[in-house]
């Protein structure tokens, strides 16, 4: 559907439609206020949400969450759910490439008000050190060999937490217990366990991040409560993904379905888009090595969770707990009613957050009343939100993932030098470490939507609705 | 734009293009083989300044695709998994011939290996290389290609 013209109409509070048309099997969807909207001639993201509604065995409709922005193939903050017994399809891009890319929110013992620039930059200082980023191979935790990779791709945040790197607890806190089943390990290409050996407990680049924030605001303060956060309370933020494994995954798997569409007579507007039945050799191939992925990239964060624990312990002397663990890119097989009836679906989240509402048999025991903390990261120089979801949300239980950039990498580098950006958040107070000037620069807060019209739309569209809102202290981006 | 400007694309040159995920890279040559070389050192150099980096040495390998722009993606995909494997990078290759049919091509690259560790980091690492709106086509002023880059 290259080329072609989108015309949304409006269709609810926040709510808009792309209607149906051929190639299209369902309508497009698009929560956003008419701010949020992609709004940049060229860009084609609302092309891409159209693009999604041709896949086959799509249900209900391609949904395009209030961050939404152009990515390839699906859209970053895409939703798409496929009909397995329908013959839907699974597309690793409806994964994105970084699989379970997600974040880690952690809460300090420790309030805002204890702390003084000093005592935070000594803190920024030792993450600074202690936390593996930027370009290079190095990892927290080096692995023996692929065999012990192979545990851990079945172990995820569990095997790391039975090896020491963190405590029980920290897994009822992560979706899943921190461990998806069906991991296949014999599914991931040599190259992806090459390129991930190394990299266990790293932050990687681009827009990943650690960062010191505060509570600043608490909307829901008996929910804010189940989740374990106060008003002042010092927090860690951890975005990343499986790194070069989960990459390699995703451009193994989506060669090996572009070379066999014929097969299924599969015809797509975007190579990226390459998909395969879920019921299907290669379907489940490419779920067994996702699913790995997911696991990798749990266990990543959870030991980037440790590097934290210990820089606050050293300079600080105070410990963290784990709010919660969610990822942002991840495909999973779902029951969901579709007219009326429980279907089994492949719902697909790039770039989307699940939401569960209050009472989900999923939640763990001490968040059932309150329901699923949605992590919701904004930028470094303004602020993020911890949001629950919303029962009847229409979008497979999903939520925005992020604030979704407006400005392209090298945009953003016209708009102000790196160097000129640590020097401006660090008279708001904010303390930086930049692995480089120029990647530092590409993530100035400018290059994203307005973070809290994204929480504000996101609750008026009845996807979740905003618990606690987050501001930095220090960052140390990737 | 960022980069040389495609003042009439008789020579060779690159630019990185408007894009809100990733990093969208333009390169042109008067050959293919120079549009791949071309858009391939576009992409290290976005991210990596080896100027003072220590040579370790060369490494080999052949392409395959069912077209030239999937060999494009390869010899990009190759770098990156050469970084992230073994801590390598490029400071120097050259592109071979590009042989075989439609549907079964082949192209054969020697890189100039530099140690990561002793690179200077300038910009976003790659990560993955995506097939949308890949492009690489001949015109009237020699090759023209274009990719997405997953950072």
């Amino acid at each position: 559907m290259s080329g072609m013209e989108i015309a949304l109409t409006a269709a609810g509070r926040y709510r808009w439609r792309i209607e149906q048309r051929p190639p299209m099997r369902v309508p497009g969807v698009v929560f956003a206020s008419e701010a949020l909207l992609p709004q940049d001639a060229g860009d084609k993201a609302l092309e891409q949400v159209a693009n999604v509604a041709t896949l086959p065995g799509i249900v209900r409709a391609s949904y395009a969450m209030p961050d939404v922005h152009w990515g390839y193939g699906f859209p970053i903050g895409g939703v798409a759910a496929t009909d397995v017994d329908e013959g839907g399809v699974v597309s690793p891009g409806g994964v994105g490439f970084d699989i379970s890319c997600g974040v880690r929110l952690l809460a300090a013992g420790v309030d805002r008000e204890e702390l003084d620039p000093e005592r935070i930059g000594r803190l920024m200082d030792l993450l600074d050190r202690t936390v593996p980023r930027g370009l290079g191979r190095g990892g927290l935790w080096q692995l023996s060999g692929p065999e012990e990779l192979d545990d851990l791709l079945l172990g995820g945040a569990r095997y790391a937490v039975e090896h020491g790197h963190g405590v029980p607890r920290d897994l009822e806190r992560c979706e899943d217990r921190g461990v998806l089943a069906g991991a296949a390990p014999g599914e991931v290409s040599t190259r992806a366990v090459e390129r991930g050996l190394q990299q266990v407990g790293s932050l990687g680049s681009a827009n990943h991040f650690l960062e010191v924030q505060a509570v600043d605001q608490v909307h829901d303060p008996d929910t804010a409560a189940a989740f374990g956060l106060r008003p002042g309370q010092v927090c860690v933020m951890i975005h990343c993904g499986s790194r070069g494994l989960g990459h390699q995954i995703c451009t193994d798997h989506v060669h090996a379905m572009d070379r066999e569409l014929h097969r299924y007579k599969i015809d797509l507007p975007d190579r990226q888009l390459a998909c395969t039945p879920v019921d299907s050799p290669r379907g489940r191939a490419y779920l067994g090595a996702m699913t790995a992925a997911a696991n990798y990239g749990r266990a990543n964060r959870q030991l980037l969770s440790e590097a934290a624990r210990r820089a606050f312990a050293t300079a600080l002397g105070v410990g963290l707990e784990l709010v919660y663990d969610v990822s942002h890119n991840l495909a999973k097989l779902e029951t969901h009613e579709v007219d009326g009836a429980p279907r089994r679906l492949c719902v697909h989240r790039k770039g989307a957050t699940r939401a569960l509402p209050p009472g989900d048999p999923d939640l763990p025991a001490d968040l059932a009343a309150a329901g699923q903390p949605v992590l919701v990261p904004g930028t470094m120089g303004t602020a993020s939100y911890v949001m629950v979801g919303l029962p009847g949300n229409e979008a497979f239980h999903s939520a925005c993932h992020g604030a979704g950039r407006v400005l392209s990498r090298h945009r953003a580098l016209r708009t102000v030098r790196g160097e000129q950006l640590k020097s401006d958040l660090e008279a708001q107070g904010i303390a930086v470490r930049p692995t480089s000037w120029r990647a530092l620069a590409e993530e100035t807060p400018e290059a994203y939507k307005d973070v809290d019209a994204v929480a504000a739309v996101t609750e008026a569209a009845g996807l979740a609705r905003p618990v606690a809102r987050l501001v930095p202290l220090g960052v140390c981006k990737g | 734009m960022d980069g040389q400007q495609p003042a009439g694309r008789s020579g060779s040159g690159h630019r990185s293009v408007p894009h809100t995920a990733d990093l969208r890279v333009e390169a042109w040559a008067p050959t293919v083989e120079g549009c791949i070389g071309e858009l391939v050192r576009a992409v290290v150099d976005g991210f990596a300044d080896l100027r003072g980096a220590h040579v370790v040495g060369e490494r080999g390998c052949t392409v395959l695709g069912v077209s030239d722009a999937d060999l494009l993606v390869g010899v990009l995909e190759e770098v990156i998994y050469r970084m992230d494997a073994d801590g390598e990078l490029p400071v120097a290759l050259a592109i071979g011939r590009i042989e075989g049919l439609d549907g079964a091509r082949t192209v054969a690259v020697r890189f100039r290996m530099a140690d990561t560790a002793t690179a200077a980091l300038v910009g976003a690492v790659p990560k993955a290389v995506s097939l949308h709106d890949l492009d690489l086509r001949a015109g009237p002023d020699g090759w023209t290609c274009r990719v997405t880059v997953d950072v």
